[in-house]
């Protein structure tokens, strides 16, 4: 396969690999017993410190031992100078590295940011950072997309400042690389409330309408992408939207949209004969945002959820059940 | 013929591969060292082998390799005292004999080699002959292409440095533009309209699974890519030459739409194989160093090298072949010659009806703001018609700076090269070439820095170049001072490679066929096979085809083309590598292939959506 090497398994190859297995396990096995019979007598000493560090190489995923681990070092806390509170943030990261989507190590460093002695805002900060960094490497890291919460919620208790507009940058950043980060889209739901609620928004007005033109903008680049579409229905359906703008605003804004969502299905029909199948599912949402406004125009509702049903006959109940919801 | 000075050899530089063979822990190296390169005259021919190969130019040298491994004894020898041929990366005074050699021999081959060397370069204060490495047939390595493979497979890559090149721009209205290829350049360039956003998303979309998609492009089979872009895609005239000519690297507005596609294809899905560039290079010189490095393969293979050597004549019955020094050699198999190595009296050249002319200059400046950050190169492209000669054919330009090790701090090389014929070609070269030159000085120079209306603000508050004004304004700006040029070279190079095509097997089935006996009389090259010239092509694209092709013809099939397994000679470790991290250049070490660090890397940050 592309990217992994063949290797043929002579039979020599094979008794060695096979020794050197047989080594390792039985190396592994002695050494969780030697730990967890420590851990069961309450020892606490840099020794069986040191224990825990060589199982937890091994396997991070032993989260017994790091419970030990956090016992021992609550234990020899008062002797600890602020290097191995370092030390001990640096064997995380070192872990992080090597296996990036294990819970206990993402859980444990937080158990070590929260107990650092006095737990400064400046290892915080630096801890974004390396939140990051981490997410540059791979956007979609949940468990880094969570700790990078956990990290700006302490920043902003500590600071007593919000941090919503530059975590929203955070989030802009990230979509402009890859506008399929959904996680990043999802961020922007969470955030775009809370800053409109803290009047955190100078003026909510152009804040809107420049979001429509963001959505818009990345409507047209991927008309595929239900991460777009997914954001965009949560958008016109918040109050952020319909409150901030007037009545007539609110309906010129949707109608715009829709006008942009067919212009982009029609350009679709054409080039490859089939609708698609995102613009219509928005439509309908809008139609249903139009009908609840009182708009009386000539709805289309029931044609979509037919063409719906055509193109994607394995969702028909649920298309149905849409058309006869009023 | 003497020896003349050279650039020190890979195997030279490379100091620590030498002294220490062992030195990586992991993996023993399967490559042991050579005598071929470092010592290029071994004292004793042998009788006797199964496949001579005159000329160590690329696909010669890919040849020669691919034979070694799969057990041929193979003779490889080169009338030159330094190895590439045709693909040779030479200094200043290597070029200068090359061209007295082009012009005093009537060459089928090369023809109206033209050489400036300015006072600066001669008097050899500033600059030493063997500070620079120029390419006879400069070429771009795509990242996932047939020769990269085999550049893994074979091993060959560790004798070599590779470089990454991710800025082409296009000419177009006396400025360059920079493309705008990827998903989020396209989402965030704010100067494209939505709709042109849309309809460039669909044809890159396409574009990656074409051949799956006939009733798109069918109808538009034996017609000009341009029309389908326009008709089907509605694509605007600059995106337009960008595909075509940028990421495709065609060379006219008739290049056929089955072939462009395939072009186009080839740079997009080249991109983020080993990061966000399409496009590698060889440090230290082009096909020179890759050459080099297949031979070097070829000789641990067990081939016999031999430089100063040529093949005089060769008698087709007796299967003997004779050299200039008078040593015989009996070939059991076949003679593969380039058209260059020919002696006097050769009558068998195939045809090179193709022309491409090259004009290859050294400027007194760095260049350094067409390159991406951390790089040293860049492609520009000058579609036709955008130049003052109104040239019906694309110029393409290689830009190399100090970087690649070719030439000095403060230098660049510009490669130029047109598929246009007769004397328009010069035209368009010397077109082009002032192109560069005066977008240089304007880029160089100071004056537009703080001129109201050029550097303009984003709603975000970033800065935006305003590339209209820019173009604008260089247009009433007069160049004061000049780019001084250390040299220029102007040379025609014939090809039997039609442009947009590779070699065709056809080529090779000539008259010159031994089993066909149809030798012409006192014809010092009868029976013997010639390989064809490089063509016009920028990328390594041809080179495997080609090699392939001829392989076949000596070895029945190409099945066991490179079917080299070095990896058995591993042993199983326990440790595994960390993951390399990607930082422009990947230099090679020679304890792990990339694929291997690649696959590192995926795995370490893995994927999972929420």
């Amino acid at each position: 396969m592309h990217g992994i090497k063949r290797r043929q398994w002579t039979e020599e190859l094979l008794k060695q690999k096979k020794l050197q297995d047989q080594k390792k396990i039985s190396e592994y096995r002695d050494l969780t017993k030697t730990v967890l019979d420590k851990k069961r007598k309450e020892i606490y000493t840099l020794e069986t410190f040191d224990l825990t560090t060589q199982v937890l190489k091994i396997n991070p995923e032993f989260n017994s031992v790091w419970n030990y681990r956090r016992d021992i070092i609550n234990s020899l806390r008062d002797g600890l100078a602020i290097e191995s509170w370092e030390d001990e943030l640096n064997f995380t990261m070192a872990q992080m590295k090597v296996f990036p989507k294990v819970y206990w190590i993402w859980n444990h460093r937080v158990w070590i940011l929260n107990n650092y002695p006095n737990s400064p805002l400046k290892i915080w900060q630096r801890e974004l950072v390396i939140a990051s960094k981490v997410l540059e490497m791979d956007a979609r890291n949940y468990h880094a997309w969570h700790y990078r919460r956990i990290i700006v919620n302490e920043i902003e208790k500590i600071s007593g400042k919000s941090m919503d507009k530059s975590e929203l940058e955070y989030t802009t950043l990230n979509i402009n690389q890859n506008i399929s980060n959904f996680s990043s889209w999802h961020q922007r739901a969470k955030l775009l409330p809370r800053m409109f609620s803290t009047d955190e928004v100078m003026d909510k007005k152009k804040f809107i309408n420049d979001e429509v033109s963001y959505i818009t903008n990345a409507m047209f680049t991927d008309a595929e992408d239900q991460s777009v579409w997914l954001y965009i229905k949560w958008f016109i359906k918040n109050e952020i939207v319909s409150k901030t703008l007037s009545g007539d605003e609110y309906q010129k804004m949707l109608k715009d949209l829709k006008n942009n969502i067919l212009a982009i299905n029609e350009d679709e029909v054409e080039f490859s004969g089939v609708q698609n199948n995102w613009c219509l599912k928005i439509l309908i949402v809008i139609e249903d945002i139009e009908t609840s406004l009182g708009i009386t125009n000539t709805s289309n509702k029931t044609e979509y959820i037919e063409q719906l049903i055509e193109a994607d006959p394995l969702r028909k109940n649920r298309y149905m059940h849409l058309l006869n919801k009023h | 013929m003497s020896r003349a000075e050279r650039r020190p050899s890979m195997a030279e530089r490379r100091n620590s591969f030498l002294s220490s063979p062992m030195q990586s822990v992991g993996t023993p190296l399967v490559v042991p060292h050579l005598a071929g390169i470092e010592d290029p005259l071994p004292d004793t021919t042998p009788e006797k082998v199964d496949v001579l190969i005159a000329g160590t130019g690329m696909v010669e040298s890919v040849l020669a390799a691919a034979l070694s491994w799969q057990g041929s004894n193979v003779l490889h020898i080169d009338k030159n005292d330094y190895y590439g041929d045709t693909s040779a990366t030479l200094t200043v005074d290597q070029l200068k004999q090359w061209v007295n050699d082009i012009n005093s021999n009537s060459s089928k081959c090369y023809e109206n080699a033209k050489l400036y060397i300015s006072k600066t370069l001669s008097q050899r204060n500033k600059y030493q002959s063997r500070d620079f490495g120029i390419d006879l047939s400069p070429k771009i390595l795509f990242a996932n292409s047939d020769l990269l493979s085999i550049l893994i497979k074979s091993r060959v890559h560790q004798y070599l440095e590779f470089q990454s090149l991710s800025n082409f721009h296009t000419f177009e209205n006396d400025s360059f533009e920079k493309l705008t290829n990827s998903k989020q350049e396209i989402f965030t360039d704010q100067s494209l309209s939505l709709m042109t956003k849309r309809n460039l998303m669909k044809f890159i979309k396409f574009v990656l699974k074409w051949e799956e998609q006939p009733e798109i492009w069918k109808p538009y089979t034996d017609r000009p890519i341009i029309d389908l872009l326009l008709e089907k895609f509605k694509l605007e005239r600059e995106q337009i030459f960008e595909l075509i000519f940028s990421i495709g690297l065609c060379y006219n507005l008739e290049s056929k739409t089955v072939g462009a596609l395939q072009r186009i294809r080839r740079y997009l899905t080249s991109f983020d194989v080993y990061g966000p560039f399409p496009v590698l290079y060889s440090k230290y010189g082009g096909p020179g160093e890759l050459s080099q490095g297949f031979c070097r393969s070829a000789a641990v293979g067990g081939a016999t090298y031999k430089l100063n050597l040529q093949l005089v004549s060769y008698n087709p019955t007796t299967k003997e072949a004779t050299f200039n020094d008078g040593s015989k050699v009996k070939v059991e198999e076949k003679v593969i010659m380039s058209p260059t190595q020919t002696a006097s009296d050769s009558k068998n050249v195939p045809d090179q009806p193709y022309e491409v002319h090259r004009l290859t200059c050294i400027a007194e400046k760095s260049c350094s703001q067409w390159f991406a950050e951390g790089e040293s190169a860049a492609i520009v492209v000058f579609p036709p018609n955008s130049l003052k000669s109104n040239n019906r054919q694309v110029v393409q330009a290689f830009i190399l700076g100090s970087g690649t090790e070719t030439c000095p701090a403060g230098t660049s090389i510009w490669y130029l090269s047109t598929t246009e014929t007769g004397s328009r070609a010069e035209l368009d070269l010397d077109a082009a070439l002032e192109a560069l030159e005066v977008s240089l000085i304007r880029e160089t120079s100071t004056e537009f820095e703080n001129e109201n209306g050029i550097l303009e603000f984003g709603p975000n508050g970033e800065s935006i170049i305003n590339s209209v004004k820019l173009g604008k304004s260089f247009k009433e700006y007069i160049p004061r001072d000049k780019i001084q040029f250390l040299l220029k070279l102007y040379y025609t190079q014939y090809t039997s490679t039609p442009v947009f095509d590779v070699v065709k097997d056809e080529f090779f089935n000539r008259k010159h066929d031994a089993n066909q006996e149809l030798l012409i009389p006192g014809a010092s090259d009868n029976g013997v096979i010639f390989s064809s010239m490089p063509s016009a092509e920028i990328s390594y694209d041809e080179v495997v085809t080609s090699a392939k092709v001829l392989y076949e013809k000596i070895v029945g099939s190409d099945d066991d083309f490179f079917d080299v397994d070095f990896e058995e000679d591993e042993v199983p470790t326990g440790s595994r590598t960390a993951p390399v991290e990607y930082e422009n250049t990947f230099e090679e070490d020679d304890d792990e292939d990339i694929e291997m660090s690649n696959s590192n890397v995926e795995e370490a940050v893995g994927e999972m959506e929420i």
